[in-house]
């Protein structure tokens, strides 16, 4: 007969599940740590239910941390928390006291890190973690190519950008990053966090006062609009690069947008030329003939508040009573919970309007 | 852990069902978490409320002294909530070590304004600007941190697209925005910061937020918590009342879990304390029946926020 072949099980999970009967306080090489228990007094109010191996292995870690110990035990240990609940942050930072006084392989612990990184994404702690032991190691030549990867599972992961950010800022690692940003708009011209990170490597390496960088970018967005014109990152970051110099004084700017309503009409449009109209009453332009851009701003936000973006269409009546009390003539427009006019309003035109 | 127990708290508090809690035995556990100044007082840096016993401190649930222990330090967004906790039990905050609860949040804000959450380090960001902003507010003391460094923090974390964000040129955050405003208000600062301008753009950043419920930033999905942190930022700025209650509403009863109960981000996924506690708030934001309401910006019922405001009145007077 033949006799039943056991399955083939790695050294590791042997070993592991050895250790699921194998606790701390079982061990000969922790017989001289006494075990502490958490204490919560008479009346617990918070009875989490942990599981026999948590305890153990947090009633040793207790117990090291009293005492302070600096040992190989004490650092073995630690990964065995952090595998139990890689949120607690005293371990990690104990984890970094035994790095350092134990003069431990940081490279190594790169490695430890990228892999729980991997695993667990969207941990404060670990990007944390990650970032000491490249200050230690002042050497950010993995960052870019490691947070590369974890965007590349969740393209919008905030903790990834701003470990990115830190990476580029702290060391100078501007070169590039246009580059990546653009095949990420490729890929998702809807990505906000890609078209952030364009607004944050052009601010901080040529600048937008560069005239010819500015309408490079005005371009840029305008050609994405006609990609994808329903995409309010485009359109956000179309204003938001031109707002200091005044939409409504960019040449060009009102004529290139008029000429999408017909075939990239979204709310986003609509109300980008409210905005514009805003900008030319609020500056006193000469170019534009005052009562006609009123009349114009409050046309749109009568189109969007009854059409366009109907969701919002309390909001559009709101917008539209402010620009009337502002810049309308006559009496003023007003909803008893409107907030109450800045103290610094334009006084209302008092001219007669041309016939 | 204290944090869960905050959302469990105030939630039943909106709820007005705080009669099931036994508040006695809940204020002696909040008290012994807080990080006690030692004889000596060398760790007064390090003071405020942890976030449970896990470090295996003995259980002290009095005024002091407390027993030295080199790992034992509070965590701001504990103190936070402990304080919150305890303001919503109808505590009179007389076991709180103010001096010390203060020093040790001036211990945690950096040369940029942000604050860490721990004296050891830790990341900073603007949620720990909030939760800073919320300690002072409710212990009637501003000397808990830097101010005007605060504010610079939140002025240079506003985006091109005038939502705002964790820190100087990250993305703009329904999170963040909502924990900049909120500090700003608790301030008292918030038209000083702004110019109109500004906050119109602000306005106009959350209101598109709202998509049915509301999502945290352009292109996202919608979750249950932002009709919280958008929707009290929008009230903050005066403009709530524009949005589309219906769909607001629809949005978060979907998110419902008919078996279990509570509130997750989204419809037909697991229910949780945090979501399930926004979820709430967000609807008490608009007048829910049965629903207590929520101070938008101290985010515990408005009916905690005056006994705390009572509280201040007792200690404003007993200091003339």
């Amino acid at each position: 007969m033949h006799s039943k072949r056991l399955k083939k099980i790695e050294p590791k999970q042997f070993y592991n599940l050895m250790c699921l009967f194998f606790y701390f306080r079982d061990r000969k090489e922790w017989a001289d740590l006494e075990p502490v228990p958490q204490d919560d007094g008479p009346n617990p109010v918070v009875k989490i239910a942990y599981s026999e191996k948590f305890t153990d292995v947090f009633d040793m870690f207790r117990a090291l941390l009293k005492n302070d110990e600096k040992s190989e035990r004490a650092f073995a240990l630690t990964a065995e928390a952090i595998e139990l609940n890689a949120a607690n942050y005293t371990v990690w930072h104990y984890r970094r006291v035994l790095l350092q006084a134990l003069d431990k392989d940081l490279r190594e612990e790169m490695k430890y890190i990228t892999a729980i990184i991997e695993d667990q994404p969207k941990n404060y702690q670990v990007w944390h973690h990650r970032r000491m032991v490249v200050e230690w190691l002042n050497d950010p030549s993995e960052e870019l190519q490691f947070v590369a990867e974890i965007l590349s599972q969740d393209a919008k992961n905030y903790h990834a950008w701003q470990h990115r950010q830190w990476v580029m800022q702290e060391y100078k690692l501007w070169d590039g990053e246009l580059e990546y940003v653009e095949e990420l708009l490729e890929e998702d011209v809807r990505n906000n966090s890609a078209w952030n990170q364009r607004h944050f490597v052009i601010s901080h390496t040529r600048g937008y006062s560069d005239s010819a960088i500015l309408e490079r970018e005005v371009q840029y967005t305008l050609k994405q609009i006609k990609k994808a014109p329903h995409n309010e990152s485009a359109w956000n970051y179309l204003n938001g690069i031109l707002q200091d110099g005044g939409l409504s004084s960019y040449p060009g700017l009102l004529e290139q947008v008029t000429e999408l309503q017909d075939t990239c009409s979204s709310p986003y449009l609509t109300a980008f030329l409210v905005d514009l109209y805003e900008d030319a009453l609020e500056t006193n332009s000469s170019s534009y003939d005052q009562q006609e851009t009123l009349n114009k701003a409050l046309e749109l936000c009568k189109l969007l508040a009854e059409e366009k973006d109907t969701i919002r269409r309390e909001y559009w009546n709101y917008v539209s009573r402010s620009l009337q009390n502002t810049y309308g003539s006559g009496d003023p427009v007003a909803s008893s919970s409107d907030p109450p006019p800045p103290s610094s309003s334009q006084q209302p035109d008092t001219e007669p309007s041309d016939p | 852990m204290l944090t869960i127990v905050f959302f469990a708290l105030s939630g039943l508090d909106v709820l007005d069902a705080l009669d099931v809690v036994d508040k006695p035995s809940l204020i002696e556990w909040i008290y012994s978490l807080q990080v006690l100044p030692t004889d000596d007082k060398s760790n007064l840096s390090r003071c405020g409320f942890r976030g449970s016993s896990h470090i295996g401190v003995p259980y002290n649930s009095s005024k002091g002294p407390g027993a030295p222990h080199t790992y034992d330090s509070g965590h701001v967004a504990m103190t936070y909530t402990g304080l919150a906790c305890l303001v919503i039990l109808g505590d009179d905050l007389s076991r709180v070590c103010r001096e010390a609860c203060l020093a040790g949040l001036r211990a945690l804000q950096l040369e940029d304004g942000s604050f860490y959450a721990v004296p050891e380090g830790s990341e900073n960001d603007m949620r720990f600007v909030y939760c800073a902003a919320c300690i002072c507010f409710m212990l009637d003391d501003w000397s808990g941190m830097d101010r005007q460094r605060a504010i610079d923090y939140i002025r240079r974390s506003t985006s091109y697209d005038s939502g705002i964000g964790q820190g100087a040129g990250l993305e703009s955050h329904g999170g963040s925005t909502f924990c900049a405003v909120a500090s700003l208000c608790m301030m008292g600062n918030l038209q000083e910061v702004f110019s109109e301008r500004e906050l119109k753009r602000i306005r106009r950043w959350c209101i598109l937020r709202q998509q049915n419920g509301f999502h945290g930033r352009p292109n996202k999905p919608v979750d249950t918590c932002y009709s919280f942190w958008v929707g009290a930022t929008l009230e903050l700025l005066d403009v709530f009342q524009y949005t589309n209650f219906e769909k607001n509403r629809s949005y978060i009863l979907s998110t419902q879990d008919r078996l279990v109960g509570g509130f997750a981000k989204w419809p037909d996924s697991h229910p949780d304390p945090l979501h399930t506690y926004f979820g709430i708030c967000g609807l008490s934001l608009m007048g829910e029946a049965e629903l207590q309401k929520v101070h938008p910006a101290l985010n515990i019922s408005v009916r905690a926020f005056e006994s705390l405001r009572r509280l201040h009145e007792a200690w404003r007077q007993k200091s003339t």
